[in-house]
């Protein structure tokens, strides 16, 4: 006995065609999606950097205020107590404590040759880096007064003029 | 005869049928998924500005300071704090209420703040909050303190001490009344005893004239307490959330000793000694070793030592 099936040519074709409309319609969803991730993830991304950026912001105008920062002995909102601060630097554990990539302080007046304040320098110098990574965004600033111990004339407070600048964690 | 006329249901038809429900499927799904992943998306970001917007709220030279804070729509507020790493940390999340789909989703990303120590309800619910914010200071100021309610919750003073009095008054603290008993107090209001038990919150102050004593909250347990900033800190947050956070300043506080301990010892050839770097050690280990708030009462003594030789030097270390 002699079993042959036969196939319809037109039938063939047409399944043929459903499945090229089937694979198109698939990678055109595919497409559609991926445009939108990325679409999506970079609009999060900007987000999430702009709200970092104005965490810094609203930071930076704060820190002089904070215990780490401040200088206590006379109520003074925006005196930082430089001694304090020299000291600051150097302890590891506040490096992630304000979410930030950059905090430097910046003497500006009286003005002084650009260099950073080690315990061996200090007070002739001018910047103190607390956190330093290398890649940052844009610094927020703020002006601050620099106070510090001097021991000069019997000892005295010296306030200066200075800037601190923050600038938010990369999210990359 | 039979009728051969009829629809002949091709092959193609069962093609389209299928794959058009499996697409209309897909497109149902990805929709639903692609509204709930916005949620979570819009809850993050909430969670993150929130705690951006209470930045400006921390005190710098004030005693106190109140504000509101206001959603666009009803919003649960997750307050967590967790003790692991060196300053232990703030966790804030968001949900907000929404007419599509589920009413109340899970919380979005939690953001996490090392230096916000924020004092409520693990969960706060409502459209506008009340901000309230006071250092912490022993003897150095330590940290700032937020506190949050729901604009709509009301706490009953029942003879507070003179200090707490006033700084409600002065502040005009939205949901605060203070009474000379419970039954002058405004109904549904949380009552809050500090003669006498039997109210939501009983506060048992020691004889001292500080603020200083201890908390207890119906079916939670007793919390201790040194200053004011503290005894709000007990009444607003649940015993968990208070000793989680009163374990996170103190680690704060033994840091901040060790930085005071390196100012004492740098200024010392400058001129100006202070001879406190064998407290502040001390002081700088106890802190550190606390994890309950009962030894809060030990701490406040080497405080009062630390402050009272401080505020006897010619060259104040703070």
């Amino acid at each position: 006995m002699n079993l042959t099936a036969s196939y319809s040519k037109k039938a063939q074709l047409k399944i043929q065609q459903m499945a090229f409309v089937l694979a198109a319609i698939i990678i055109f969803f595919a497409i559609v999606s991926i445009l939108y991730l990325s679409i999506s993830l970079r609009g999060l991304r900007g987000a999430a950097s702009s709200l970092n950026e104005q965490e810094a912001s609203e930071l930076v105008r704060k820190l002089a205020s904070t215990p780490e920062f401040s200088f206590e002995q006379n109520d003074c909102s925006n005196c930082i107590d430089l001694d304090k601060v020299l000291l600051l630097k150097s302890r590891q554990s506040y490096k992630e404590f304000w979410n930030l990539d950059f905090l430097k302080i910046e003497k500006v007046y009286p003005s002084q040759a650009s260099l950073e304040c080690e315990k061996s320098n200090y007070p002739d110098c001018s910047t103190i880096t607390i956190i330093g990574k290398e890649d940052f965004g844009s610094p927020k600033s703020a002006f601050v007064s620099l106070c510090r111990w001097e021991q000069e004339k019997g000892g005295y407070t010296k306030c200066e003029l200075g800037v601190i600048y923050a600038s938010g964690k990369d999210i990359n | 005869m039979m009728n051969k006329r009829g629809f002949e249901f091709s092959f193609a038809w069962l093609f389209a049928i299928i794959v058009g429900a499996v697409i209309i499927f897909l497109a149902i799904y990805a929709s639903t998924k692609l509204v709930k992943t916005q949620r979570e998306v819009q809850d993050t970001e909430l969670g993150k500005e929130l705690g951006i917007i209470l930045n400006p709220i921390e005190t710098g030279l004030e005693t106190a300071q109140a504000s509101k804070i206001s959603f666009s729509s009803e919003t649960r507020i997750f307050n967590e704090c967790k003790t692991i790493s060196t300053f232990g940390s703030q966790r804030i999340s968001t949900a907000t209420k929404s007419g599509i789909g589920e009413e109340w989703q899970s919380p979005g990303e939690q953001s996490t703040f090392y230096n916000k120590y924020i004092f409520s309800e693990s969960i706060a619910e409502g459209k506008d909050f009340v901000t309230f914010s006071k250092p912490f200071e022993m003897p150095f100021k330590v940290a700032n303190l937020i506190y949050i309610w729901p604009l709509g919750d009301s706490y009953c003073l029942i003879n507070p001490p003179g200090e707490i009095e006033d700084e409600v008054s002065d502040l005009s603290l939205d949901g605060f009344s203070i009474a000379a008993k419970a039954s002058e107090c405004p109904q549904d209001s949380k009552k809050i005893c500090f003669t006498g038990t039997g109210c939501d919150i009983d506060i048992t102050l020691d004889a001292s004239k500080k603020i200083s004593g201890s908390a207890k909250k119906k079916n939670a347990d007793r919390v201790y307490f040194e200053s004011s900033s503290l005894l709000y800190g007990a009444i607003f947050a649940d015993s968990r959330t208070y000793e989680c956070q009163l374990e996170r300043l103190m680690r704060r506080t033994s840091e901040l000793s060790g930085l005071y301990y390196s100012k004492s010892a740098f200024l010392a050839p400058k001129g100006c000694s202070s001879n406190l770097e064998a407290d502040l050690i001390t002081y700088a280990n106890q802190t550190l070793s606390t994890n309950s708030s009962i030894d809060i009462r030990s701490i406040a003594l080497i405080s009062e030592n630390i402050r009272r030789r401080n505020n006897e030097l010619n060259c104040k270390l703070f």
